[in-house]
C-alpha cells in the first residue's frame, strides 16, 4: 500500500514537473542529472519521499561540512578571483586591449603611478597584462579539457564494458599516447598545425585522452558484472542505454576529482608551452610574458615575476579545490580521518536511531 | 634466475608500445609540413643538388620502404645525419651528448626529491594535524602549482644575481675543459679520465636546476608517503611492534616505513616522465643546453632525424625506469615474487 502511494507521488511529482516553463525545466533536468554526482543517496527510490528528503539532507551536510576545510575555500576563492578578472577583465584593467598590445615609450620600466606593476617588452603595461591574460588561460584550458574528458570517458566506457578485442585495441593506442612524452607532442602537433588558439587547444585535448580513458576503463571493468548492470540487460535495456545511462554515473568519481586537478596542470603546461615559443604570438598569455621577460631578467625582474605569480595563483586555486573535492568525496580517505570524523559518525547514528522512532 | 626471465617477459610484452611510438613519431614527422631537402641545402641551390640530397637522405623512396630502413637502422645506431640544426653531424652523436646532461639532473632530483620526500612524508603522518604537518603540506601544495621555469628564474634572480652564490646560466665554467668522450655522461667520462674537478665544477652548476626541478616533484612524494604511513600506523603489526617494547624511532623507519613505501616507489616511477618534461623547461632556463634546446631547434626546422631519435631515447629510458620500480618492489617487500 505503502509503496503504491510513493509511486503515485513520484510520477505527480514527475508531472507537474513537465507543466512548469522551460528555464525550470532544464534546471530541474541539470538537477537531477548532476545531484547524484554530489549526494550519494538520491537515487534510491524505494525509499519514500520523506526518506529521500532526510537522506539528501544529512548527504548535503555531510559533503558540505567535508569541504569547509580552510584550505578548500582558499582555493575557492582564488579561483572565484581568477574567473572574475577574466571575465571583467576591460572593467579592472588601467588600459583597454589595443593598447597593451600597442608599441608604447618605456622598454622594461620600473614600476610609476602610470604603471603600477612597471612595463614590459615595447613598453606595455604588466598590470593590464596579466589582467587580460587570465582570458587566455582559462578560454584555452576549459574547452581543451572537456575535449579530452568527453572523448576519454566514451573511449574509456567502450573499452572496459565490451572487453575483448575492442578493448585491446583501444588501450594499446592509449598505451602509446601514453608512453609518448607529452610535451614533446605537443610541441609536434603545434608545429604541424599551426600556432592558432584552436590548434594548441586540441593538440591539449588529444593529449588529455589516453589519460581519462584509463582512469574510467578500470572502474567500469570492475563494476560491469555488478547486480544492477545485469538487472539493467534484464530489463531489456541496449548496451549503450546501460554503458552511459546505468554505468557511467557510478563510475564518475575519480574522473570529476582528477578533472579539477588537471584545468591546473594544463594551466600549467600551456604556460610551458608558451615559454618555449609554441604558442600564438598574437594572445596576451602569462607564459609569453615570461618567456619575452627572461632576456631582461636581471634589470627588469618585474616582467617576469608577476606573471608566473597569477600563473601560480590560478593553478593552487584548482589544485586546492581538487584536494578538497577529493578529501569529500574518495571513500578510501574516510578512515584516515581522526577521532574528529568518528565522533561524527556516532552523532549521525544516534539522529538515524531517533527518526527510526518516530 | 626468475627475476631474469621476469625482464624478458616484461621487454616482450613493451615492445609493441615501443613499436607503436616509434610509428606514431614516424608518421608525426612525415605529416610536418617542412622539407628537409630545401632545408638542407639552404638558399640556393639547383635541380640536380636537389635530387641529389633527396637521394642521398633516401627520401625519394616510397613511405613503406623509408619506415623499414629507418626501422633498421634505429637499432644498427645509424640514426642518420642531422639536416639543419648541425649540418651533416650524425644523430647518435648529437642526441647522446645532450641526453647524458639531461639525464644526469633528472636522476639527480629524483634521487634528492624521493630522499627528502620520504622523510618529510614520514614527519607529516606522525605529526599530523599538527602546525609542521600544514606548514609542509601547504609548501609541498605550492611546489605542484608553481611553473617550474618561474622558479628557477627567481632562483637565478636571487642566488646568481643579487646574492651571486651560484652561477645562473651553463653547466660548466667557460673555458674549463671537457672529458675526452667516453659513454657521453659527464661525470661517468670524468671518473674515467681521473679528472676530478670537472665533477666538481658540473655538480656546482647543476644545483639550481636540481633544486628547482626536485622541488616539483616533492609534492607528490609527501603527500603519497603520508598517506599510506597514516593506513599502515593503523595496522596491528604496529602495535605489536609497539607493545613488545620497541623505540618509537625503530617502529616508524623499520616496521611501518618499509610497508607503507610501495605506493611511494610507484609515484616515483611515474613522476619520472613529468620530470622529463620539467627538464625541458628548466634547461631552457638556465641554458644548460640540453636535450630540450635540440628538440626545440629540431621542430622547427622540421628535423625529421632528431626528432625520432630523441621520442625513442626518451621512451626507452621512461621504459627502463618503470622496469626498475618493479624490480625494487621485490626487494622492499620479499612477499612480492617474479
Amino acid at each position: 500500500m505503502e509503496k503504491k502511494n510513493t509511486q503515485q507521488e513520484i510520477e505527480e511529482e514527475i508531472k507537474s514537473k513537465g507543466k512548469d516553463n522551460i528555464i525550470k525545466k532544464i534546471f530541474s533536468w541539470i538537477l537531477k542529472n548532476v545531484k547524484f554526482l554530489l549526494i550519494p543517496a538520491s537515487r534510491l527510490e524505494e525509499l519514500s519521499i520523506r526518506q529521500i528528503e532526510y537522506e539528501k539532507k544529512i548527504s548535503k551536510r555531510k559533503f558540505i561540512r567535508r569541504m569547509k576545510s580552510t584550505l578548500t575555500i582558499f582555493g575557492m576563492l582564488l579561483i572565484f578571483f581568477i574567473v572574475t578578472i577574466a571575465v571583467f577583465a576591460p572593467w579592472f584593467s588601467p588600459y583597454t586591449f589595443d593598447v597593451l598590445v600597442g608599441i608604447a615609450p618605456g622598454n622594461y620600466d620600473p614600476p610609476s603611478p602610470a604603471h603600477l606593476l612597471g612595463q614590459g617588452r615595447l613598453g606595455r603595461d604588466i598590470l593590464g597584462r596579466i589582467i587580460y591574460g587570465a582570458r587566455a588561460s582559462l578560454t584555452i584550458a576549459l574547452p581543451s579539457i572537456l575535449f579530452s574528458l568527453i572523448f576519454g570517458v566514451i573511449f574509456g566506457v567502450i573499452a572496459g564494458f565490451y572487453g575483448g578485442w575492442a578493448d585491446s585495441i583501444i588501450m594499446r593506442i592509449m598505451d602509446i599516447l601514453l608512453a609518448f612524452p607529452g610535451l614533446i607532442l605537443a610541441m609536434v602537433f603545434i608545429a604541424m598545425w599551426g600556432q592558432h588558439m584552436e590548434y594548441i587547444m586540441l593538440a591539449y585535448g588529444i593529449i588529455g585522452v589516453p589519460y581519462y580513458s584509463r582512469l574510467i576503463r578500470s572502474s567500469v571493468v570492475q563494476s560491469r558484472d555488478l547486480p544492477y548492470v545485469q538487472a539493467a540487460k534484464v530489463t531489456g535495456a541496449g548496451n549503450w542505454r546501460i554503458m552511459f545511462k546505468h554505468i557511467l554515473p557510478n563510475c564518475i568519481q575519480p574522473v570529476i576529482i582528477s578533472f579539477t586537478f588537471d584545468i591546473g596542470g594544463i594551466i600549467l603546461s600551456l604556460a610551458g608551452l608558451a615559454f618555449l615559443g609554441f604558442s600564438d604570438p598574437q594572445l596576451i598569455e602569462w607564459g609569453n610574458d615570461i618567456a619575452d621577460a627572461r632576456l631582461h631578467l636581471y634589470e627588469a625582474p618585474w616582467g617576469a615575476f608577476w606573471p608566473g605569480f597569477m600563473i601560480l595563483l590560478a593553478v593552487l586555486g584548482f589544485m586546492l579545490l581538487g584536494d578538497g573535492l577529493r578529501d569529500a568525496l574518495d571513500p578510501r580517505l574516510r578512515n584516515i580521518y581522526g577521532a574528529k570524523k568518528k565522533k561524527r559518525k556516532k552523532g549521525k547514528k544516534e539522529e538515524n536511531d531517533s527518526y527510526e522512532k518516530k | 634466475m626468475s627475476m631474469v626471465k621476469y625482464i624478458i617477459r616484461r621487454f616482450v610484452t613493451l615492445l609493441p608500445v615501443l613499436f607503436g611510438v616509434i610509428t606514431l613519431t614516424f608518421i608525426l614527422s612525415r605529416l610536418m609540413p617542412g622539407d628537409p631537402v630545401a632545408a638542407y641545402l639552404g638558399d640556393r641551390w639547383t635541380n640536380e643538388e636537389y635530387l641529389r640530397v633527396q637521394h642521398l637522405l633516401g627520401l625519394d623512396r616510397p613511405m613503406i620502404e623509408q619506415f623499414f630502413v629507418y626501422l633498421g637502422n634505429l637499432f644498427i645506431g645509424n640514426w642518420g645525419v642531422s639536416v639543419t640544426v648541425n649540418r651533416g653531424a650524425p644523430v647518435w652523436d648529437l642526441v647522446l651528448d645532450r641526453f647524458g646532461r639531461t639525464f644526469d639532473i633528472t636522476i639527480l632530483s629524483i634521487v634528492i626529491s624521493s630522499v627528502i620526500g620520504i622523510k618529510t612524508g614520514v614527519i607529516s603522518a606522525t605529526n599530523r594535524n599538527n602546525p609542521k604537518d600544514t606548514v609542509l603540506r601547504g609548501t609541498a601544495l605550492v611546489g605542484v602549482a608553481v611553473p617550474v621555469f618561474w622558479m628557477g628564474m627567481i632562483l637565478r634572480y636571487i642566488l646568481g644575481y643579487l646574492i651571486p652564490i651560484f652561477p645562473g646560466l651553463n653547466y660548466k665554467t667557460p673555458g674549463i675543459g671537457d672529458p675526452p668522450i667516453i659513454t657521453h655522461f659527464r661525470i661517468i667520462d670524468s671518473i674515467l679520465s681521473g679528472q676530478i674537478y670537472l665533477i666538481w665544477d658540473y655538480l656546482y652548476h647543476l644545483v639550481l636546476p636540481v633544486a628547482c626541478l626536485s622541488f616539483i616533484t616533492l609534492a607528490g612524494i609527501i603527500r603519497q608517503t603520508r598517506s599510506s604511513m597514516l593506513e599502515v600506523l593503523e595496522q596491528d603489526y604496529v602495535r605489536t611492534a609497539r607493545a613488545k617494547g620497541c623505540e618509537e624511532k625503530d617502529v616508524i623507519n623499520t616496521h611501518a616505513l618499509k610497508n607503507a613505501m610501495i605506493p611511494t616507489i610507484t609515484v616515483i616511477g611515474l613522476n619520472f616522465g613529468y620530470l622529463l618534461g620539467g627538464a625541458i623547461l628548466t634547461e631552457s632556463t638556465f641554458n644548460l643546453n640540453g636535450i630540450g634546446a635540440l628538440i626545440i631547434v629540431a621542430i622547427i626546422n622540421f628535423d625529421y632525424w632528431i626528432l625520432n631519435a630523441v621520442v625513442f631515447c626518451i621512451t626507452i629510458a621512461f621504459v627502463i625506469v618503470n622496469l626498475c620500480t618493479d624490480l625494487v618492489y621485490g626487494f622492499i617487500d620479499p612477499r612480492i615474487r617474479y
